[in-house]
Formats: C-alpha cells, structure tokens, sequence
C-alpha cells in the first residue's frame, strides 16, 4: 500500500482551496487555447509559465496550474476537430475522421460526451500506469533504438491505406507529400540546408501547425464558399442533448484498447501523442464490429483516436520524469517546467524527490476530473457555437488560424504558407486525396529519416539490421500485413472498397 | 517535435515580452532545448541573479532551439544586436560551430563574450554491462576494429560531443576519424537511452548531463576528461591517470549582443562576477559536477578568439573543414 | 479522370525538380552510409509511383468549379494572401475587419451583415487574443495614435 500512502502524501500537498482555484482557471485556459486552431498544448504551457512566474507562484501551484493547461488544451482540441472539422491541435486530427460526420449528422452533443468521456479514460488510466509501473516502464524506452523506431513509423504509414480515402495510392502520396515537405530546412546530421533555395524563413522547416491549420481551416473556407455550404455542420439541426449511454457503452472496448495503444506509443520517446492517436484509430478500425461505419461517423472512431492521445500524454511523463527525455513539444515545456523549478527529472527523481511526483500524479488526476466534470455539462454551450451563422462563424475561424500562426512567427511568410497549404487542401479534397497523411508526413519525416540514419550508421550500412531484433521484426510484420491485407480483401471481396487493415501487434 | 517546442517557447517569450507587464525584465536565451547544458546555465544564472538581488525581477529563461545555437545567435546579430537586457548561455559548443564556420556565415566578432564562470568536465561512459572497463579498453577496441564500436553523444555530427571523441582518440593513437562510428541524437538524455539499451557501446558528454545516471548505476563512467579528479565524483579516474593526456571541459558562459555600450557591457560584467562569487553559485557547481573555471569581461574574449582559432586548426587537422 | 491525370503528371514534374534539388545537397565530411539525399529520393520514388498509379487508373472525376465559382475561390485567396501581408504594416484590427467582412460577404452575400461582421470580428478578436490571452498584437499602424 506504498503507492496509496505516497498518493495520500501527493494529494495532501496539492490540494487545496487555491490549487483547486488554480487548476479550474488552468482547464478553462487550456480547453480555450486547445480548441483554437493554431494554439496548441504546447503553446499553451509555454504561454503560461513565464505568467505563472510573474504570479510569484510556489513550485507546486505552478505544477497544478500548468498540467491543468496540459489536459485541458488536449480536452479542447477535439472540440474544434468535431464541430468545426479544423483539429484544434495535431493529436486531436484523427478526431475530425469520425467526429465532423457524426456532428453533420446533429449529433455533434454526443460525439463531445463520447470524447469527453474517452478523454478521461485515457488520461486516468495513463496516470493510474505511470503510478504503479513508471520505473519499470521507462525501461521499455531501452528496448527501441534507430531501426526500432524506423520500423515503428512504417507501420504507422503502412496502416494509413484506408484514412479517409478509398484509394491506397492517393493515401501513400499524401504520405509522401508530407515527408517530403518535412525534408526542408536544415539537415540535422550534416547541418547542410535541404530544399530551402537560400530562404531564411525555411531553414527550421516548416511548422507542422501552419500545415494543419492551412490544410484544415483555410481549405474549409474554400470548399465552405464552393459548396454555399451544404455539406457543412454549422447550422445543422441538433439533436436532442443527453448522454449516449449506449454508445458509450458500446465504445468501452475502443477507449481500453485506445488507451492501452496510446499509453504504450507515450511511453516511447520517439512516438509520441499523435502516433498513438493514430495507432489507435487504425487498429480500432480493424478490430470494430463496426467498421464499415469508419469515417462516416462511427462512435468508436471518436472514442479510440481521443483515449488514444489522452493516454499517451499521460504515457509521454514517464520517459519525460525517468529519463529526462521528452517525448513530445508538450512534454519539453513541462520539462523546462520542472527545470526551471529546480527539479532535474532522471532515474533518480522517482525515490529522491517523492513529494514533487506525487503532487504531479495528484494535481494530473484534479485537472482530469475537473476536466470531465466541466466538460460534460459544458457540451451544451460548445454545440451553440454551430448555431452561430456561417458568416460570422467562418470568418472567425480564419482569422482565429492567422493569429494563431501569427503569434507564433510574426513573419507574413508563414501566413501565406498557411493560404497556400489552404490551396493544397482544398484540391486534395477534390481529389479524394486524404490529408491526414501529409501531417503525419510532416510530423514524423524528420524522426524516421534520422533513425533510418543512425540504424545505418551503426550497422556501417548493413539493411539487415533493420529487421535484426524481435519488436523490429514483428512491427516489420504488422506494417506488411497492414500494406497488403486491404489490397487483398478489396480483390477477394469485389465490393466498393471497403478498407480494413489486419490485426495490429501491440507487442 | 523539437521544432514545434522551438516555436512554442519562441512564442511564450514573444508573448511575454510584448505582452507588457513584465517586458523590462531582463532575458537570457538559451539556444537549445530544455535539458541540456544551456539551458541549465540560462536557467542557474537567472535564480542566482534574481536571488542575490542583482536583477529585482525574474530574468526570464527562453529557449530558442535550432541549428545548434546558430538560430539563437543569427536572431542576436540580427535582430537584437543593442539589446542591452539580454544574456545568451554558451560553451565549447559555440565556439566549436562558430569556428567550423556552421553559423552561416557569422564570426566570433558579432557578439560580446561576456565570461564562462564554471566548466562541465567531459565523460566517457559505457552501460552498466559493458565489456570495457577502462579507458584503455574502449580505445583499444577501437584500434582493433573501429566499425565494432558506436558512439552517441548529444551533439551533431562534428559538434562538440563528436569532437570530443576525434580528439581524445587522435591523443591515444588513432588517427582515422573518419572510421570512428558516431551517432548524434537530441541531447545527453536521448544519448544516454540508446547507450543504456545497447545500441552504441560508448557515450560522450558532459558530466552534468549524466550525473543521474551515473548514481542511478545505470552506466558507468569509464573516464573523466579534466586535469583532476572532480568533487563529488572521486571515483571516476582522469584520463590523464590512464594514459592519455586529454582534457576537454564544456565550459559554461554567456554572451550577450554585440551593439551594446561599454557601460551596459560593465554592468553585466559586474553581475556575472557577483554570481561567479557567491555561495549559491558554489553549491550549484558541486551538485552538478562542474569544475572551477572564472573568466569574466575581456579576457575572455581574448580567450575566445584563441579557442575558436584553436578548435579550427583541430577541425582541419581532422578534415572537418577545408 | 482529367483531373487525377493532370495532378498525376504535375507531381511527377515536381517529383523529378525534388530529385534534381536533392542532388545538390551538400554531404558532410563524415559521410553516414545513407547520407543526407537518399531519403528525399526515396520519398520522390513513391511520389511517381503513385503519381503513375493515378495516370493509370485515375477515380471518377470531381466536379470542378465552373468559371464563376472559379474567380470567386480566387477572390477568397487573394483576400486571404493580402491579409497576410499587411497584417504587419496594418495592425491588427484594420485589415482583420475587412479581411473578415469580405469573407463573410462570400458566404452571404448581405452588405450589412457582412460588414457588421467584420467590425464585430476585428475588435472582438483583438480583445481576445490581446487581453484574455495576452498575445502581442498592435491595433493600429505604428504612429496613428
């Protein structure tokens, strides 16, 4: 009863009237900066610490406001992605699949109840795991080196045949569009510039947020005027508000399954939150008795990709307080957090400083309750922003995204990428060309072309090595069975095609 | 990812900076990702200056990551060049790109070298498990076959933690950099996990990167690159003791933009040998393994200047530059 | 069918200046196995792989705007790209209006309601971004107040 007793101790000190006071201001902040295009989680922490500081905040108050900010911004992210089809942050994109068909169809209500709720359920297991199994876990961050890895971003490309298109082909280019354009900026084993023609503002590359937002809000507004909005969910008629118990009950086997994906995606620090979104998406995508309702506005295509992210935030600390590695934009800011407190997270932080653990581990689980218990009543004033006029509400959107990106840069020339990404988006979508695909490109080109490099290094040029360990060989397996299985039942099945991918190993 | 914290961070200091209610307070840039040692300098420095009442209010800590400080230092040449509230953290790693001339351009002569007040002594640590258990083993291994022997550190390739191998290698008798396996990741951290799960068989940094690691048990330390054992860490032999005359400390220090008035300038010189003198300073050093090293105004820039001409006759001797 | 064949051949276009940039990529002197351009051509080969994929066997065609429609997605896009340049020499809350009024003007074309939108959006966002959230933003081109 060791963990209880240091729980105990956790709670006695963050919890308190003010921290309580404190991490409610955090959820609210952080849903409002998650839900903005543009703002993310880690804008958002990293917004809030020089502020917490000038608030002349102690180290535990600061811990309790910032997770607040943490979680609510990856609570507010769906919010956005659901009602609007713009992910209010890169996690929180395989949410739009499902999430935007279901809020067409008026039941925007149900489909922020189910994420809500999946939300919480991967936030709480996640910390519930790094409890009792943080030391133990932060060895498995051991067990992957370069060629681990590269296998692990493979699969996640492999599996993307069936995302929000019919055609494997225009899923693969839309993979390699993304990695391509991650390619630009400065090599970063050799130093050299790639592909930026002498242009300053690319030398860092191109931020994956300008990406989104362009491909996602911008694109929205074209496609919004082309289509006088017809296909759109501002303005559709609501549904009753109430709480789906049957399709979340229905969804529990998503959410555990998203959870456990996620949690595991979090603990690698190369992986991160939108690889476990992801992750989990697609291989509920192929477990579901549903699946022929993926992408259409099945409940569980909201409930796993949300567990999914959820949890791997969570999974994301271990490494982040074990090692001191960060696994994420995220996680970094908590870790400057925690540097800046005085606190150097490494093998050590879990037996020499108990205290600022399990303040971390009490103040995780207030933002989480506190989160759900805001957001589930709260879903009735999200739903009303559908109810504000296309031509207030658009406008809005747009120029919410500029700020955004804006704040981020101060440079025009990240805005005009944003439009020219909008362009990109809007003749993908003509084209049935997905666009989740080129995020993931962009957010993952960089890792897996450093990896295949490094795996290459050390096996002085030797291929092989890239399958010459058992997790890279089994997730070697996976991405293969996941390329080929939808092409092979699209043939054997003769039907529209309907995309299923195999089994995903969990190993 | 590093990207979008670079961005994120980048735009929390935008954002305070121009938000107003705290926009005098002074700043210190540290080029790189949190963790690492400029971060840890920036992040010192400012508690210090704040808490022996140098600076009255909070010296805000940035992290502006990218191109190995080159993004923190072409953003203080160019864009705030008489900004007289800004300290930027260095070390053997700028001046190791600014002379492998990795800065795009720029030279050592665009700032002011404010002072180092401290220096982290370089380590060589292998896995709990390794074979090697000198100094002299891992370098015979690599004399033996130098493509059975990995490298990780947490700079690029041809950064300091590479350089650092090239030149103790190159004291001991291996003269062949271009066999020597090396792999750079994001940071000691980062280079610590692969060295601990087996994937490289060596690891180079700077001992205040895996001084957690190193009490942790999870890899041991087969040498320290300074002329003495350090405090705190008496069981990790020298270099030096094991026959291979080579030091290589990452020293810690500040430059701050190269517009500012010789008055402006005394002033932080004068708070940074404030800092370098009083207790808090002393017990940071000894918690986190840095060796005595204070040199502060225009010595240091002196000192500087030969260590970038220094580093570049290495650089060329070992065919990184022309 | 047109229209996956003309973006088939343009990325194949794109594709083959990808390759021939990443020819001109400086190595380092330590030149890993794979280097710094094997990658980029690997990612170029599965561009024109599925570029010819979809030469070849291209879905129904969408259907495309006719002129109208065509010049009004321009107009949208120059609205958008004009606000990103002179949200920076503007200030915030000028170009922010009109950008947003025009915008709203395409949705619904009502004079009133769009131009009100505008007022409401530029003033609106500006106070949230600038006092709830606290962004560095500046209301006015410099030296008008």
């Amino acid at each position: 009863m060791d963990i209880l007793s240091n729980l105990a101790l956790g709670f006695s000190i963050a919890l308190s009237p003010w921290t309580l006071f404190l991490a409610l201001i955090g959820c609210f902040v952080g849903t409002i900066i998650g839900c903005l295009p543009g703002l993310g989680p880690s804008n958002g922490v990293a917004l809030l610490i020089p502020i917490s500081f000038s608030l002349g905040l102690d180290a535990i108050s600061a811990l309790v406001l910032l997770t607040s900010v943490y979680y609510g911004a990856m609570y507010g992210g769906r919010i956005s992605s659901i009602l609007l089809n713009i992910p209010g942050d890169e996690p929180a994109m395989m949410t739009t699949l499902d999430g935007y068909p279901m809020a067409r169809q008026g039941r925007a209500g149900d489909a922020l109840v189910i994420s809500g709720v999946a939300s919480f359920y991967g936030a709480v297991i996640a910390t519930v795991g790094l409890m009792f199994l943080a030391p133990m876990l932060s060895r498995v961050a051991f067990q992957f080196g370069p060629a681990e890895y590269f296998a692990l971003y493979m699969l996640a490309f492999c599996t993307l045949g069936g995302v929000g298109s019919n055609n494997q082909a225009k899923a693969a280019m839309a993979a390699a569009i993304g990695l391509g354009i991650a390619m630009i900026g400065l090599d970063k084993t050799t130093g050299m510039p790639r592909f930026t023609f002498g242009e300053l503002h690319l030398m860092d590359g191109i931020d994956f947020l300008v990406a989104i937002v362009g491909l996602f809000a911008v694109a929205e507004v074209f496609h919004f005027i082309e289509s006088h909005g017809k296909n759109s969910a501002i303005g559709v008629k609501l549904g009753k508000i109430r709480i789906p118990w049957g399709d979340l009950r229905k969804s529990q086997g998503a959410m555990a399954r998203g959870t456990g994906i996620g949690f595991v995606a979090g603990i690698l620090p190369g992986a991160g939150a939108s690889l476990g979104s992801f992750l989990a998406y697609m291989a509920e995508k192929s477990v579901s008795k549903n699946r022929a309702n993926f992408g259409k506005g099945a409940p569980e295509g909201v409930a796993a990709p949300e567990a999914g992210n959820n949890a791997a935030a969570g999974g994301a600390l271990i490494p982040m307080l074990t090692l001191g590695v960060p696994g994420s934009g995220t996680t970094a800011v908590l870790l400057a957090l925690l540097l800046t407190l005085n606190i150097t997270p490494g093998p050590l932080l879990f037996t020499e400083k108990p205290d600022v653990v399990w303040s971390l581990i009490a103040a995780l689980l207030i933002a989480n309750i506190m989160l759900l218990v805001m957001n589930v009543p709260m879903v009735k004033v999200f739903v009303k922003i559908l109810s504000v006029p296309s031509w207030v509400l658009l406008p809005g959107v747009t120029m919410v995204a500029f700020v955004g990106i804006y704040s981020l840069t101060g440079s025009s020339f990240d805005m005009l990428l944003m439009v020219a990404f909008g362009l990109l988006g809007w003749i993908c979508r003509k084209l049935d060309i997905p666009t989740v695909p080129i995020i993931l490109g962009i957010l993952l080109g960089n890792a897996m072309e450093d990896n295949l490099r490094r795996a290459m290094v050390l096996s002085n040029g030797d291929w092989t090595y890239l399958f010459s360990s058992g997790i890279s060989v089994a997730l070697w397996t996976a991405a293969v069975l996941g390329f080929v299985a939808p092409m092979f039942l699209r043939r054997v099945l003769k039907k529209p095609p309907l995309p299923a991918t195999e089994s995903y190993d969990r190993d | 990812m590093t990207k979008t914290f670079a961005r994120a961070l980048r735009a929390g200091v935008l954002m305070a900076t121009l938000g107003g209610t705290s926009a005098m307070a002074a700043e210190c840039i540290a080029p790189a990702n949190p963790g690492g040692g400029w971060d840890f300098t920036c992040r010192q420095i400012a508690r210090i200056l704040q808490e022996i009442g140098v600076e009255q209010n909070m010296v805000q800590v940035s992290n502006m990551a990218g191109a190995g400080g080159g993004v923190a230092y072409t953003h203080v040449v160019g864009q705030r060049a008489t900004d007289a509230d800004l300290i930027v953290a260095a070390s053997s790693a700028t001046t190791t790109r600014l002379a492998q001339n990795a800065f795009a351009g720029m030279t050592v002569d665009q700032v002011r070298w404010l002072g180092a007040i401290g220096t982290d002594p370089g380590v060589i640590v292998v896995g709990k498990d390794s074979p090697f258990q000198t100094l002299g083993d891992l370098v015979s291994a690599v004399k033996a076959d130098p493509s059975k022997v990995a490298f990780a550190g947490g700079s690029a390739v041809g950064g300091f933690d590479h350089l650092k191998v090239l030149m103790m290698l190159r004291r001991a008798g291996f003269t062949d950099a271009r066999a020597v396996k090396y792999i750079g990741l994001d940071g000691g951290a980062d280079a610590i996990t692969q060295t601990v799960g087996g994937f490289t068989q060596a690891m180079t940094g700077d001992l205040s990167e895996i001084t957690g690691f190193i009490r942790s048990g999870d890899v041991r330390a087969l040498a320290v690159l300074a002329d003495a054992r350090v405090d705190g860490f008496e069981d990790i032999p020298t270099a030096k003791e094991q026959g291979i005359d080579f030091e290589a400390g990452n020293w810690r220090g500040l430059y701050v933009p190269g517009g500012i008035s010789d008055a402006e300038f005394d002033r932080w010189v004068e708070a940074l040998n404030k800092v370098a003198a009083s207790d808090q300073w002393k017990q940071t050093m000894t918690e986190n393994g840095l060796d005595e090293f204070i040199l502060i105004g225009p010595d240091f820039t002196e000192w500087v200047r030969n260590n970038v001409t220094e580093i570049q006759e290495i650089s060329r001797e070992i065919g990184i530059i022309q | 069918m047109a229209a996956d064949r003309i973006f088939g051949v343009v990325m194949i276009v794109l594709a083959l200046g990808y390759i021939l940039s990443a020819m001109n990529i400086q190595t380092s002197f330590m030149s890993d196995p794979v280097g710094p351009r094997v990658f980029p051509y690997m990612v170029a080969g599965v561009i024109i792989l599925c570029s010819l994929v979809m030469l070849l066997r291209p879905d129904p065609n969408a259907n495309w705007p006719a002129p109208m429609m065509a010049l009004k997605i321009g107009a949208a896009l120059t609205v958008l790209v004009g606000y990103a340049l002179l949200i920076r020499p503007m200030g915030f809350i000028i170009p922010t209006a009109i950008a947003s009024a025009a915008i709203s003007y395409m949705i619904s074309p009502r004079p009133v309601p769009a131009a009100l939108a505008g007022l409401g959006l530029g003033t609106g966002l500006f106070v949230l971004f600038k006092v709830v959230l606290g962004l560095g933003l500046v209301a006015f081109p410099r030296g008008w107040f």
